[in-house]
């Protein structure tokens, strides 16, 4: 593994990696910090790591016997409810708890609001009650006093941007950014009315572009509100262990930002909150601090287990997950496109306007401006709008669908009216060689020029059922984290090997990757490593957001785990009468022998002669060691690439469109568990075919009430509503890190919807240019007016 | 959700008594599918749940049954979706059980029953949201009117704009069922399409039962052999959703030509609606591609949309054509 001589100057190593992927592979110097191994690159041999590995917790997860934070149940545990507002704007005129303190069971209630105070949306927090069931909590929420004066509200983007709409917000607006939004430089606090300003992202003159064209498409695009529908509702449990500490137990993507917030808080030390995430149960970027995007239920549930002396448990309902836990922003998109009569691109300029709501983050991420990008002009503007409904957050690759599903309709629009094929027009506008040879892959692999030619064809009959298909792309940073998981590894004397991190599992399979690269690098069976996660005193680590779990905590596994290993050479150096820890040679049973084979130990032969209890190491990741072959765009970082290609099956007589297949072929570095690198595609997918067909928040634009707070008319895709589908890996070595890893979790979800969209133009030759495609959009499409 | 005693009792003598006179607090429960989702919404508080699964009597019987009685199908009010699904029913009512095989999931099919499904409230969302007061709930006005109304009437709305949400009443409908009915003079028959009233008659109820009667049976009649039954459904999501609008349509077609045709209609009316002029220009014509597409605009006589409802129009038509096309065994052109 140490083979060749690496090359040393001062703090830097710099080794020769074999790098790319598939049959373009170069070699490639890469200057790694010292003290980090040899990166894994394309000619690493590994055993465990990239093999399908079914998940470590699997069986606890299918049997019931995993606790997730709805399941604890602590020594006289209450349970809290909060009152919220059923007023989109209001003032508060008068709040008292007292009343609810009188009901059965009730033992604490606090104000989550002050007289004076302004709510913004209806679901926002009025006051929180504890007691000791969950019924009697709901009940006592009645008896709280309160008098609203209602006020003027709006809750239409479009109504919204009128002039003399109620205003949403008075003075200064503060931006919340959590580590699910993807890294960039955030916006001013500019508010014009109800509309606030982002940061562009310019190249060239796409105004003198868009002149120059001589084919030219202009239309708008607009998106719905998605929310996060996690099956685990929002939830934590907070327990004081003395007035100046606590344990918390809590649905999270973030194990640490959650001790910190209650740390904050409460005016605690971050040391003296500990906080626990065995197991949860789906988190899409909402899930962040100890409380949710427009709930303070961190304070809620800390506030009023110290004032009961007692546990509390806070649990969200179906319609509390819906309206105050964040949401995917709206968008209205006008795109203009300038051309060549061959089509090759003048111009792209996109406005988009946006509703997070009472919030900011409606941008529509790095679609338009970072994939095609031999368009010399590209302007992406886009705007907030503020209305009186829940804040938007973080939600699976912030911005990246909606802005994937405008540009690549758009595209798709002016490649028809240059009568070129769509799939050519990207592979011309295309630099990237990763997202080059899996556009080209597909084409062949999903039978494209057929489909296409099939597809039209059955426009020109007029046939009632009607295929057509689409392709979309993605675009990612390496948002791997530098420094910030810490992760220890240690073998006893027993030869028991445990790694430990305070990660915690969304469901990406983390738990299994940690165990995967410790038995890679100890040369263990996976069973035998046991994996701590999910507590935040295992030692820091990173959130879940960004698609950075697995690229900052695997390395850093590894590196741990060859620092044990390296101590166990020099053990072992030692026993062996090697003159040098390099002599040693491990087997692939863990055991070790000197160069020759002459003298050798067993693992557990040499862990007996550990001294002490056990050789222990911890080790983080440095910052990413380059970018090969491509960077992302404003950043010095890996640029990750992506493709799906769709084939949609629309009923022409009643609109509706089904998804027969997909073809998903993404890049993700190094593939450390590809079962679980597919299921997270699997996901992303499913996310992104549900967002383009059916998943639709619908307010009420009378009462300023969400009018589907449930999982029954908010549509979730189903098994049924699901495509056949294939997914192929693009592996990559990158030489970012010491293990290649890369993430997948956001680049699965981004073309989808868009891709879907692509499919039903070419079915039904017309687009339907508005989220969610259902049959209403699609027959009036058919009829020409969309 | 509030507190509430379940009563287990054996005849059904004892569960009306039960309830006749004290409807606002005690109401049957079958499958109680739609009974708990007003429950825990807070649209309905009763104290008591009088059980109908428990009885021992002979009325329980017949409401568990389902067979052949003096030469007509008997299906008690009691059978599971997922039973007449997968029951004996002839060929000519397979229309209901295609419908009993399309709502829902399976999960809510082994449990829901035939009176359950004819009897569920509504699923329009200002109905259905606790906080929200509209003309069905008493209140002073029909919020779907001028507010977000897609899934609603096109057809006979007004004042409240409600579709009714039963599925197997438009197979029914089409197969020109009767329904048996339980109350103090007695058991009464009526035709399926009496059991339902639209709102104009009374916002607050869907239903034409006096308080404390039950359904014991549906009675579906006698059908010739050649008889086809069909069920057509559009839906947004192809697990667990409620049709956009759906159709059942009941053809005999006999030396070339329609002899008798008889079309219902969901999800496009506050009651299972028959599409009459449809069945009328049907009747006497050879069965054709042509034929289909020129009447299919009949059955959506009359329609008068709301601001976001107009696509069910066409969306109505086009399973209407589908329906026939699959009732007459004439292929649609790929």
């Amino acid at each position: 593994m140490f083979g060749e001589p690496p090359s040393k100057s001062g703090e830097t190593v710099v080794y020769a990696l074999r790098l790319g992927f598939d049959e373009q592979l170069k070699t490639v110097k890469v200057e790694v910090p010292k003290g980090e191994p040899r990166p894994w690159d394309a000619d690493a041999e590994l055993r465990v790591v990239g093999k399908e590995t079914p998940r470590v917790d699997g069986p606890e997860k299918v049997s019931g016997a995993a606790t997730y934070t709805h399941d604890v149940r602590l020594p006289g545990m209450l349970h809290a409810a909060i009152l919220r507002s059923p007023h989109a704007a209001a003032e508060i005129e008068h709040i008292d708890v007292g009343p609810a303190l009188k009901r059965p069971g009730v033992k604490a209630a606090i104000p989550l609001v002050k007289v004076g105070a302004r709510v913004r949306f209806a679901g926002a927090d009025i006051a929180a009650v504890a007691a000791t069931s969950r019924a009697e909590a709901r009940a006592a929420l009645a008896a709280i006093d309160v008098r609203f004066r209602p006020l003027p509200f709006v809750v239409d983007p479009d109504e919204a941007m009128q002039p003399g709409a109620p205003e949403v917000h008075q003075g200064e607006i503060k931006e919340r950014r959590t580590e699910g939004d993807e890294p960039s430089e955030g916006g001013g606090a500019r508010r014009q009315g109800n509309v606030r300003m982002s940061p562009s992202q310019k190249k060239g003159n796409a105004a003198k572009g868009l002149r120059q064209a001589k084919v030219s498409h202009d239309a708008t695009y607009t998106t719905q509100v998605h929310t996060h529908a996690a099956l685990e509702t929002h939830s934590i449990v907070v327990r004081w262990d003395s007035p100046t500490s606590m344990t918390a137990w809590c649905s999270t993507q973030g194990i640490f930002s959650v001790r910190d917030e209650l740390a904050n808080v409460f005016e605690l030390r971050p040391a003296d909150v500990r906080v626990h995430t065995p197991f949860m149960g789906g988190g899409f970027g909402a899930k962040f601090g100890a409380s949710a995007p427009g709930s303070r239920l961190g304070f809620a549930a800390g506030e009023l287990a110290r004032k009961a002396k007692a546990p509390v448990s806070l649990l969200l309902d179906r319609h509390e997950e819906h309206v105050c836990t964040g949401n995917r922003p709206s968008s209205s998109q006008r795109v203009s496109l300038g051309a060549s009569p061959s089509g090759a691109l003048t111009g792209i300029h996109v406005v988009a306007h946006g509703s997070a709501g009472i919030a900011t983050g409606a941008g529509v991420g790095n679609n338009a401006f970072g994939i095609y990008t031999r368009c010399p002009n590209i302007l992406v503007e886009s705007r907030d709008v503020f209305c009186n409904t829940g804040p938007g957050t973080a939600f699976r690759a912030p911005g990246h669908p909606q802005g994937g599903f405008a540009i690549e309709l758009a595209l798709d629009e002016l490649a028809a009216k240059v009568g070129k094929d769509p799939l050519a027009l990207r592979l011309e506008h295309v630099d990237h060689p990763v997202r080059r040879y899996q556009l080209e892959l597909g084409r062949e692999r999903f039978a494209w020029a057929a489909r296409r030619e099939a597809a039209a064809k059955a426009r020109e009959r007029g046939a009632r059922m009607r295929r057509g298909v689409g392709v979309a792309c993605s675009i990612w940073g390496d948002y791997g984290r530098a420094k910030a998981a810490h992760v220890t590894v240690s073998v006893d004397r027993d030869g028991a090997v445990e790694v430990r991190n305070g990660v915690q599992d969304i469901g990406g399979g983390i738990t299994t990757v940690l165990g995967m690269v410790v038995a890679e690098v100890l040369q263990r069976p996976l069973a035998a490593v046991r994996v701590r996660m999910g507590d935040s005193e295992l030692g820091p680590s990173v959130g879940s957001g960004g698609s950075q779990t697995t690229s900052s905590v695997a390395p850093a596994a590894r590196n741990a785990a060859e620092g044990v290993k390296a101590e166990l050479s020099a053990l072992a150096a030692g026993l062996l009468d090697a003159k040098s820890p390099a002599e040693v040679v491990w087997g692939p049973d863990g055991a070790v022998s000197t160069a020759g084979g002459r003298r050798s130990l067993s693992f557990a032969e040499l862990c007996k002669k550990i001294p002490g209890d056990a050789v222990v190491a911890t080790a983080t990741r440095p910052k990413t060691y380059g970018h090969h072959p491509v960077r992302h765009p404003g950043g010095d970082v890996y640029q990750i690439a992506g493709a799906q290609f769709v084939e949609v099956l629309v009923d022409t007589w009643t609109g509706v469109v089904t998804v027969p297949e997909i073809l998903a072929i993404h890049d993700a570095g190094r593939i450390h568990n590809p079962l679980t690198c597919r299921s997270q595609v699997n996901g992303g997918v499913a996310l992104g075919l549900s967002y383009a067909l059916t998943e639709a928040r619908v307010m009420d634009r009378g009462s300023g009430r969400m009018l589907n707070p449930n999982l029954e008319t908010y549509k979730i895709v189903g098994t049924r509503d699901m495509p056949k589908l294939d997914v192929i890996f693009t592996e990559v070595h990158t030489g970012a890190n010491s293990t290649g890893a890369i993430g997948i979790g956001e680049p699965a979800t981004i073309p989808t919807a868009a891709a879907i969209a692509c499919a039903v133009f070419d079915a039904v030759g017309h687009p339907v240019r508005s989220l969610p495609i259902t049959p209403d959009k699609v027959l009036r499409a058919l009829e020409g007016q969309a | 959700m509030e507190p509430f005693s379940l009563i287990r009792p054996r005849t059904l003598k004892a569960a009306r008594d039960r309830v006749t006179g004290a409807a606002d607090t005690r109401v049957f429960k079958a499958g109680a599918i739609d009974l708990l989702d007003l429950l825990k919404e807070g649209l309905a508080r009763p104290g008591e749940l009088v059980d109908l699964h428990s009885l021992q009597d002979a009325e329980g019987a017949a409401m568990r049954a389902l067979a052949l009685a003096e030469g007509r199908w008997s299906i008690g009010a009691l059978n599971t979706l997922a039973t007449i699904a997968a029951s004996g029913l002839p060929e000519p009512y397979a229309a209901l059980k295609e419908a009993a095989g399309s709502a829902a999931t399976p999960g809510i099919r082994n449990r829901a029953t035939l009176g359950g499904n004819l009897l569920q409230r509504p699923r329009c969302w200002y109905f259905r949201h606790g906080d929200l007061g509209c003309l069905k709930k008493g209140g002073e006005s029909c919020l779907a009117d001028g507010g977000e109304n897609k899934y609603h009437a096109i057809l006979g709305g007004g004042p409240c704009h409600i579709v009714h949400p039963s599925t197997l009443a438009v197979a029914l409908v089409a197969l020109g069922a009767e329904v048996e009915v339980v109350g103090d003079a007695g058991a009464r028959t009526i035709g399926v399409e009496q059991l339902f009233a639209l709102p104009r008659t009374s916002p607050l109820t869907e239903h034409t039962l006096a308080p404390g009667e039950v359904i014991r049976a549906v009675r579906l009649p006698e059908a010739p052999a050649s008889q086809r039954s069909v069920y057509e459904v559009a839906k947004e999501k192809q697990s667990f959703d409620w049709p956009l609008a759906e159709v059942a349509a009941a053809i005999v077609v006999e030396g070339g030509s329609i002899r008798s045709a008889q079309i219902g209609l969901g999800h496009v009316a506050p009651v299972p609606w028959r599409a009459v002029q449809l069945e009328q220009a049907l009747v006497g014509q050879a069965p054709s591609a042509d034929l289909f597409a020129r009447v299919a605009p009949l059955a959506t006589q009359g329609a008068r949309p709301l601001g976001q409802n107009a696509y069910k129009i066409k969306l109505t038509q086009g399973l209407v054509r589908a329906a026939l096309h699959r009732a007459c065994g004439i292929d649609v052109p790929a």
